[in-house]
């Protein structure tokens, strides 16, 4: 098992996801606007900031570095990520290891896009050499279509309609009405998913996410009152691709998640999963754990019916995708909840929450997976 | 008329689209192999587009565009337009 931390996450923020972001918004002043925002929620000073992850899609050609700079700040400490949805939770990996080591004592981690329309095209054709390669001239028209295939085999192998996936998509918009920060936050009823206009058949529009403007931010500091992390673990390129995709690498990583946090997934008040589609979404509770019997419409159903505390903030499918800040989405959602800063969406007595990341299409679908435990302070 | 897999030099293990390094048994030497056929396992149909992932004997799926109705399960013939596989439905 590996040695639990002592880091803690002292604090989180996020700007308001906007599909219409105001004129001359950029990424990095929407990262600097999640800079400011987790400064002013954990009161730490800018000067006490000594180490700093970035993820983001559209800094480019600017690094962590470049922010830094232009942020003021002098980092002992300093990450790029690009990885995606796993980014959030890649980041608290390695800060926590370098807040253990003495590297650093006080870390910001921001992670967030802007997209203008080139942005997207280009990311979506040249997200990487393979893609760019033997995906993009097809033209495969971005990942829809790769997920529509992984969809329509998990509909195939459970037994699940568009209904059911409804159900998600439903219980999040009720929870994102309760997040001022979301994009949708106009309840959705079954017929308004199901009478969405399609993407790609089985997808309708409500299974994809909108893209949106917006970044997200933590603080973690080497020790004091803060949101502890019980365990983390990663598992990426768990098949080479040549799996069916609706296993990610969570199912194996799992059982030691579960052991190292000293909890199981009866115990998680707040469970926050990656959801870039709602098959994906489906595909890691299961893997988690949380379906039990492996029957994902009761489970479904379930969510629904019973206000399961999945996705609470409305997660992507609600309060939209900005880009890698859909890698961290999750964990602010989690930090606010653990910390009663969750407004009117707030889970009472909020103690545990776990959280995944997926993502990096290379291929087929997602190659990357990891996931988190947190306890309150 | 064909598509083409990367089958490695020291095992045989055949790859789609392309490694560094065998996943089996590591080696860097690959050679290109023609695949006439494979097996349609899933088609999505993009309206202008269709795509599919194609199944061949030596085992790699291949996401290749489809020509033609495509059929769940039906053989079909492969082909190439640069890198990207085409299914002939």
């Amino acid at each position: 098992m590996p040695e639990r931390t002592q880091a803690v996450i002292v604090g989180a923020a996020e700007t308001p996801y906007s599909r219409h972001p105001p004129e001359g918004t950029t990424t990095e002043s929407v990262l600097a606007d999640a800079f400011l925002r987790v400064l002013e929620a954990t009161g730490v000073r800018r000067e006490e900031v000594d180490g700093l992850g970035v993820a983001s899609f559209t800094l480019k050609p600017d690094r962590a570095i470049d922010l830094a700079w232009k942020l003021g700040v002098r980092p002992r400490w300093l990450m790029d990520d690009g990885n995606g949805g796993v980014s959030g939770i890649q980041m608290i990996q390695h800060a926590m290891r370098a807040l253990d080591a003495g590297d650093a004592t006080t870390v910001v981690l921001v992670s967030g896009d802007h997209f203008t329309r080139d942005d997207f095209k280009t990311l979506v054709d040249e997200y990487n050499q393979t893609t760019a390669r033997y995906l993009a001239r097809i033209p495969h028209g971005g990942p829809n279509a790769l997920f529509a295939m992984l969809t329509r085999r998990q509909m195939e192998e459970h037994g699940l309609g568009r209904a059911d996936y409804g159900r998600l998509a439903v219980a999040q918009r009720r929870w994102a009405s309760m997040n001022p920060n979301a994009a949708f936050r106009t309840p959705l009823t079954i017929d308004e998913y199901l009478n969405a206009p399609p993407v790609v058949e089985p997808l309708h529009r409500l299974d994809c996410v909108p893209v949106v403007t917006g970044a997200d931010a933590l603080v973690l500091r080497v020790e004091g009152p803060g949101v502890r992390i019980r365990a983390l673990r990663a598992l990426h390129n768990v098949d080479g691709q040549e799996g069916t995709g609706l296993r990610t690498g969570i199912a194996d990583i799992a059982d030691e998640l579960w052991r190292d946090a000293d909890a199981g997934p009866a115990d998680m008040d707040v469970i926050s999963v990656y959801d870039d589609y709602p098959a994906m979404a489906v595909a890691q509770l299961n893997d988690l754990g949380f379906v039990g019997d492996g029957d994902l419409g009761g489970f479904l159903r379930r969510v629904d019916d019973e206000r399961l505390p999945v996705n609470t903030s409305g997660g992507q499918l609600s309060a939209g995708q900005a880009g890698t800040a859909g890698g961290m989405i999750g964990l602010v959602e989690s930090v606010l909840q653990l910390q009663g800063r969750a407004g009117e969406r707030q889970i009472e007595e909020a103690r545990l929450a776990v959280a995944t990341g997926y993502g990096m299409v290379l291929y087929r679908y997602g190659a990357c997976a990891n996931a988190i435990v947190l306890e309150r302070p | 008329m064909s598509a083409r897999i990367f089958v490695c030099e020291s095992c045989g293990r055949a790859v789609f689209p392309h490694r560094l390094l065998c996943p089996e048994c590591g080696g860097a030497a690959f050679r290109d192999e023609p695949v006439e056929s494979g097996t349609l396992e899933d088609f999505a149909d993009r309206g202008e587009v269709r795509i599919g992932v194609v199944r061949v004997a030596a085992g790699p799926l291949l996401i290749a565009r489809i020509e033609g109705p495509p059929q769940r399960g039906a053989t079909v013939a492969l082909d190439e337009d640069g890198a990207v596989p085409v299914a002939r439905a």
